[in-house]
Parts: C-alpha cells; sequence; structure tokens
C-alpha cells in the first residue's frame, strides 16, 4: 500500500460523492420490509428471553426449550438444567447461554444456538 | 462414549493385555527380563502416545476460546501441565530407557549441581512442574463453576481423605527439611514439592468431583470428572511408591503397582477428548435430528 497516494493532488481535489439514486432506491426498499424485520426481531426476543408464564409459550418457545434442555443434558449433565431454570420457569436462551459460553466458548456456543433456532 | 475416549480405553486394554502377559511371565518365573522389556519397549512409547494425545487435544480445546474468555487460560495451563509430562517423559527415555517414573530417591546428590541428571530434570519437569500447572489451571475451572453455583461443599468422607494427604505431605516435608543442611541439588528440592502440590491438587479433584456429581453425566461433566480420576490414581501411584519404598509391599505387588501410571496416563489423556467432543457437538445436528425421528 502507498501510504503517500494520499496526499497526491489528484485524490485532494476529490469531493465525497453526494447521495445517488440507488441509496435512494434501498431506502424504499427498507421501508416496505421495516415491519416484517421488526416482527422477526420481536419473534428473536420472545425466543431470546425467560417466559413467566408457560401457558401463553408458543410453539417455536416450546422447541427451543426442548432443544436447549437436551443439548444441555449432553453437554453437561441432567441435573444442570433444573440449576438453571428458576422457580419452574422453562430453560431458554438468556438463561443457558453463560454457562454454554463459560464452559464451550463463544465459537461453539453460536454454532449451537444456531443449531437450535435452526427452522424456527 | 466420543470416538476418541473409546479409542484411548482400547490402546490402553490391548497394551495391559499385553501387559498382563509379562506379569504372568515375572509371576511364573520369578525373572524380570520380560517385564522389563515391556515396561521399557512398549510402556514408554504407551506413556509418550497418551501425553501427546493429551497435548494436541487440549490445545485444540484452548483454540475454541477467544482471548478474553478465562477458559483459554485454564486450558492453555492444562495444555502446559500435558506438555510438561510429555517433555518429562521424552527426558527420561533419552536418559535412561528404562522405568519411566525412575525413582528419584535412590539418586546421588553431587553439592553445587541443579540437576543430578538428566533423568532426575525429566521428573522434575514431568512430575512438580506438570503439577503446578495443572493445579493452577484446576483452579480457574473451579472459579468458574464456583460462578454457576456448581461446586458443592465437602463431605466426612473428603475431610478425612484431605486430613490423611495432608498429614502424609507434611510428614514427608518434615522429613525432607533437615536434609536442606546436606546440600541437595535444586532438582531433589524441587522433587520434594510432588506431595504438597499432589494434595492442592486432590482437594481440587474432590471439588471438581462434587461438581461433576451436581451436574450429571454430560461430555463437560466426565471431563473434569476424568481430571479428578487421574489424579486419584497419581494418588494411588504416589503412595504405592511410598509403601514400596518402606518395605510395605512384597516384590509382586511393587511390579503391579507399576501398572497404575498407564492407567493414569489415559484418564489425563480421556478428559481433554470429553471437552474436545462436547465442542463438535455444537458442530453436528443430531440432536435436532433425535426429534424429528
Amino acid at each position: 500500500m502507498n501510504l503517500f497516494g494520499k496526499w497526491h493532488p489528484g485524490l485532494m481535489r476529490r469531493k465525497p460523492q453526494t447521495a445517488s439514486s440507488r441509496d435512494v432506491h434501498f431506502e424504499a426498499e427498507a421501508a416496505s420490509g421495516l415491519d416484517e424485520l421488526q416482527t422477526r426481531l420481536n419473534q428473536w426476543s420472545d425466543l431470546w428471553s425467560q417466559d413467566t408464564d408457560p401457558a401463553i409459550r408458543t410453539a417455536a418457545q416450546k422447541l427451543v426449550a426442548e432443544r436447549l434442555a437436551r443439548w444441555i443434558e449432553r453437554c453437561f449433565g441432567q441435573h444442570v438444567e433444573s440449576a438453571l431454570r428458576g422457580k419452574g420457569t422453562p430453560i431458554s436462551l438468556a438463561s443457558s447461554t453463560p454457562i454454554f459460553t463459560a464452559f464451550l466458548g463463544r465459537r461453539a456456543t453460536r454454532e449451537l444456538s444456531r443449531r437450535v433456532l435452526q427452522d424456527i | 462414549m466420543p470416538r476418541l475416549v473409546r479409542l484411548i480405553w482400547i490402546v490402553l486394554a490391548l497394551h495391559l493385555t499385553l501387559g498382563l502377559i509379562a506379569y504372568a511371565h515375572f509371576l511364573v518365573t520369578g525373572q524380570y527380563a520380560v517385564l522389563g522389556w515391556y515396561f521399557s519397549a512398549l510402556g514408554t512409547p504407551f506413556f509418550l502416545v497418551m501425553t501427546s494425545t493429551e497435548c494436541c487435544v487440549a490445545i485444540i480445546c484452548r483454540s475454541w476460546f477467544e482471548s478474553d474468555e478465562p477458559m483459554r487460560l485454564a486450558w492453555g495451563m492444562i495444555a502446559s501441565a500435558a506438555l510438561a509430562r510429555l517433555a518429562g517423559v521424552v527426558l527420561r527415555a533419552i536418559s535412561d530407557g528404562h522405568l519411566p517414573w525412575g525413582n528419584w530417591h535412590q539418586l546421588s546428590q553431587p553439592p553445587g549441581a541443579l540437576f543430578v541428571n538428566l533423568n532426575q530434570l525429566g521428573l522434575v519437569i514431568g512430575g512438580p512442574l506438570s503439577m503446578a500447572f495443572l493445579a493452577f489451571g484446576l483452579g480457574r475451572v473451579l472459579r468458574i463453576q464456583r460462578r454457576f453455583r456448581l461446586v458443592g461443599s465437602f463431605t466426612r468422607g473428603d475431610k478425612a481423605l484431605l486430613f490423611l494427604v495432608l498429614a502424609f505431605s507434611v510428614s514427608q516435608l518434615a522429613i525432607n527439611l533437615p536434609l536442606l543442611m546436606k546440600h541437595p541439588s535444586l532438582g531433589t528440592i524441587l522433587l520434594w514439592m510432588s506431595d504438597p502440590l499432589l494434595s492442592i491438587l486432590l482437594i481440587e479433584a474432590i471439588l471438581v468431583r462434587r461438581s461433576v456429581i451436581r451436574m450429571g453425566q454430560g461430555l463437560v461433566a466426565k471431563c473434569w470428572g476424568m481430571f479428578a480420576l487421574a489424579i486419584v490414581i497419581t494418588s494411588v501411584g504416589d503412595a504405592a511408591i511410598w509403601a514400596d519404598n518402606h518395605g510395605f509391599l512384597s516384590e509382586s505387588m511393587t511390579a503391579l503397582s507399576w501398572y497404575i501410571w498407564f492407567f493414569a496416563a489415559a484418564a489425563f489423556a480421556s478428559a481433554p477428548a470429553y471437552q474436545l467432543a462436547a465442542i463438535s457437538l455444537s458442530r453436528e445436528s443430531s440432536v435436532n435430528q433425535l426429534e424429528k425421528r
């Protein structure tokens, strides 16, 4: 890389480009997909956090809890799950991620979370 | 059981089968020829394979943690302990090529020398230095386990065992400290640290075992359970050496006690193999597939 290149007179005369028609088009697209994005973010938030009321759990939340319970049992043991869930609340990504990260590392936990959320 | 762990124990079983044939020959004939050949020609390669496996797998486990994660340092220390044990085996194999653990208490002590010979250097690196690394690594793991409230308290049996081990360590130090007047080599003094370090490791092993009981039978729990088992087997081997030195063991029992170290090496190698299996599990979709069946 030529470090002196940035002092070249040709480069100094350059002005930053103004917003092009492509950027405007992108903004219009993003606005139309905002609702969908918001819905997805809300869904992920529900899956991530602990649900306090088991009665209003969705099928996706139940599936995530089942999968997490299996991973926890295989990685740590059958007793850890009960230690992680407090006062009868189901296991969630929020409650299980710290222990997975501590013992398996961030990289493995990311991969594991991806597996848990697969097809959901 | 993970594939690598199964392989380690199959290799141990095959190795012990040959070892028992050599032991049977010793019992029948009373001669050490076949037994000596077994330990020097097959025993040393077995230790080299097991410690190399342990070291390589521990380094792989360490690489799965990022630089700011506490377990990276813990696995770094465990890998260093395995590397020190490997270096110790290599040095002793180069030095004499006989029994891998040697007889350090019988070595002569020339004044002013750091180490009596290469064999003693190997014993120091593979013994106290390796134990210090492992003690530091397991200490880090216990801190993490305590954060998740997985570490349990000592039971009465644990306390009784610890009292025995601590009393033994203190008595050994009391015997060894007056010998400082005779200006022993640095290597000899460092070897005196083996018993206190083993006591620390045993305390950690008991605490780790308590946490494993609280966890269950998962792969991570088995990893730390294997470390606890390996430390307990090492303590048994150390006690056997002490009993042999004081004439408490018969000739046949002494020869049998040498086999203890093969179990310790296999347990040490299995521990990181379980951790690697737990990490590898995250890349498999087997758990998700189970529910589809």
